[in-house]
């Protein structure tokens, strides 16, 4: 870890912030975007697709996507740039919304199967009770889906680590600024640093090697 | 107390439904039919878990659903009370817990959980998780929540399915005395024959979507107005009517007059009633209007106080004839006279669409 740490200290600490950021934003709209796709709700085909798009959707193609879009003269790009003056491409932002488009579906998809299955009458019994959509969620969805809500956030933090092709494209791969980890043994590669590329492909593979545990751990929740 | 009525229509790609009942304010009313017969659906439907696209759904003059106005409440304004066929309890909340879901905080929330702990004999479980309970003690649970929360309908589906036999003639007794300590309307959905004639004060027989026959229990089962729900209501030794002239039905199995001119429709099958029939060999003591078809026993059966035959018919089919113990009756495998008096020949019309009963 400290060998690593000596070889691309900047790289790693952005993939963890990339990976805190990712995980608080994974909280609130992973869970509700699974308890919304289990209800009936108008839209929700359309919605169920964009959300799992990145599973088929060939990530650098989806980074090339977002990069039209949110680039300076891009149709949500330039609206931004005009009224807050923020520019998203190229910076920690565009990291984090890479990571978070990535990582999206692996949150919801266990949390959203989960409901349907195990949950979905006892959410009913609470409507039947008298109890809200939210109420619902607050005391029955979340404590009875939480080993699946775990293991959802574990795959989404998961793969911002990981998560390259977006990140590429959207991020800019600017050492020192936006350099993830996974960008930064590419980097050390195409530099010829063999050794490098090997202590940081180590590092991320503990990482996940970690996050796997984890998930083994929660599915005996 | 009061009545909920319903009329409404509800289609999804391969099924529909179209029924108009009114269920009394008091006493349970029991849907039968065969699986996917709509039964289920229409519980959904009344606790607003499924909408209906035409129809009006009310208790007493509160209004649940009124596709014409544009009125569709929530499942959480209704106030219903909806025990689910494998119950539904949440695993993460004790028996207490379970029972007080529903109950607004105040200060006599606990004791209303007490109460109903006491009243369902739950009380040494209040600290326990559904899954260290048996079906039955998960039954009583269920049914104190649904009934906890004080709703203005219950609607039971399926809920002594999951429990053994002995235990589920105690808990149709509960059930019974429960339901009448509370006094509300009761929908009771089920497959068996045996809940609806034990718990049951009215029946309502729901054959691909349609209410086909209601009424008070024993007249229903009695009189089940046609060959379709004759099955549901599990009628024995309904024997088809391939030949029909006006005076006699007949088939592969037999021939048979009958006593008097039959209702307009035509008959579809013909219903030997099984503790009518007895052998007999010499038609010389046949009674009068005594018929007789030519079976061979198959086998008997002692039932405790009276013996049941199996007997096979000419196109094989099989019968079922009740003898009390010492009656005489042919050996198996051999052909024997069978008489049948007219009053154990129930003929059955073909099925007509009613739809809504009164």
């Amino acid at each position: 870890m400290i060998a690593a740490f000596d070889c691309s200290p900047a790289a790693l600490w952005l993939s963890l912030q990339v990976a805190g950021v990712v995980l608080a934003l994974f909280l609130p709209v992973g869970i509700g975007l699974g308890y919304l796709l289990s209800r009936p709700v108008p839209l929700r085909g359309l919605l169920d697709a964009l959300v799992s798009l990145p599973l088929v959707f060939p990530p650098i193609a989806i980074g090339f996507f977002l990069l039209l879009v949110f680039g300076r003269h891009g149709p949500l790009g330039a609206p931004l740039q005009q009224a807050f003056g923020w520019d998203l491409v190229f910076s920690f932002p565009a990291l984090v919304l890479a990571a978070f488009i990535a990582g999206l579906p692996l949150v919801v998809k266990p949390i959203q199967a989960a409901i349907e299955g195990s949950a979905r009458e006892l959410v009913e019994a609470s409507y039947t009770l008298g109890k809200g959509p939210l109420e619902t969620l607050v005391r029955v969805v979340i404590p009875v889906v939480r080993g699946s809500i775990v293991a959802g956030l574990t795959l989404g933090v998961g793969r911002s680590f990981g998560e390259v092709g977006i990140t590429l494209m959207l991020g800019g791969n600017i050492i020192g600024s936006t350099e993830t980890l996974s960008l930064a043994i590419y980097n050390q590669v195409l530099d010829g640093d063999f050794d490098c590329a090997a202590r940081l492909s180590t590092l991320l593979g503990g990482l996940s090697l970690g996050l796997f545990l984890l998930l083994r751990r929660v599915g005996r929740l | 107390m009061a009545d909920l009525s319903v009329a409404l229509r509800f289609r999804r790609p391969a099924f529909s439904l179209a029924m108009a009942l009114t269920v009394p304010a008091a006493g349970i009313t029991a849907l039968v039919g065969p699986s996917g017969c709509g039964k289920t659906t229409l519980l959904r439907l009344l606790a607003g878990l499924e909408t209906p696209q035409q129809g009006v759904i009310r208790l007493g003059e509160r209004v649940w659903f009124d596709s014409a106005r544009r009125i569709d409440l929530a499942p959480r304004h209704r106030r219903v009370g909806l025990l689910f066929q494998d119950y539904a309890l949440f695993p993460h909340l004790s028996v207490a817990g379970n029972i007080g879901y529903g109950l607004p905080r105040g200060p006599d929330r606990a004791a209303r959980i007490g109460a109903w702990l006491e009243r369902l004999h739950l009380r040494e479980l209040a600290g326990r998780r559904p899954d260290a309970l048996s079906g039955g003690q998960r039954q009583r649970v269920a049914l104190a929540r649904a009934l906890a929360a004080d709703p203005g309908v219950l609607l039971l589906d399926e809920p002594f399915s999951a429990v053994d036999a002995a235990l589920r003639q105690t808990l149709r007794l509960l059930l019974r005395e429960t339901v009448a300590e509370v006094g509300l309307p009761v929908v009771l959905v089920t497959h068996d024959l045996e809940d609806v004639r034990l718990v049951a004060d009215r029946v309502g027989v729901v054959v691909a979507g349609r209410l086909r026959r209601f009424g008070e229990t024993a007249a229903v089962f009695a009189d089940p107005g046609d060959a379709e729900v004759a099955r549901v209501l599990g009628w024995q030794n309904l024997l088809p009517v391939a030949d029909w002239d006006g005076v006699a039905v007949g088939g592969a199995w037999g021939r048979l007059r009958i006593a008097a001119p039959f209702a307009p429709r035509r008959p579809e099958a013909v219903a030997i009633l099984p503790d009518g029939p007895r052998f007999g060999e010499d038609p010389a003591a046949d009674g009068p209007g005594d018929q007789a078809l030519t079976v061979e026993v198959v086998r008997a059966v002692e039932l405790g106080g009276r013996r049941a035959l199996i007997c096979r018919l000419p196109d094989r089919s099989l019968l079922r004839i009740h003898l009390a113990p010492n009656a005489p009756f042919p050996t198996s495998g051999t052909p024997a006279r069978l008489v049948v008096p007219p009053s154990a020949i129930v003929l059955l019309p073909t099925s007509a669409y009613g739809g809504a009963n009164a």
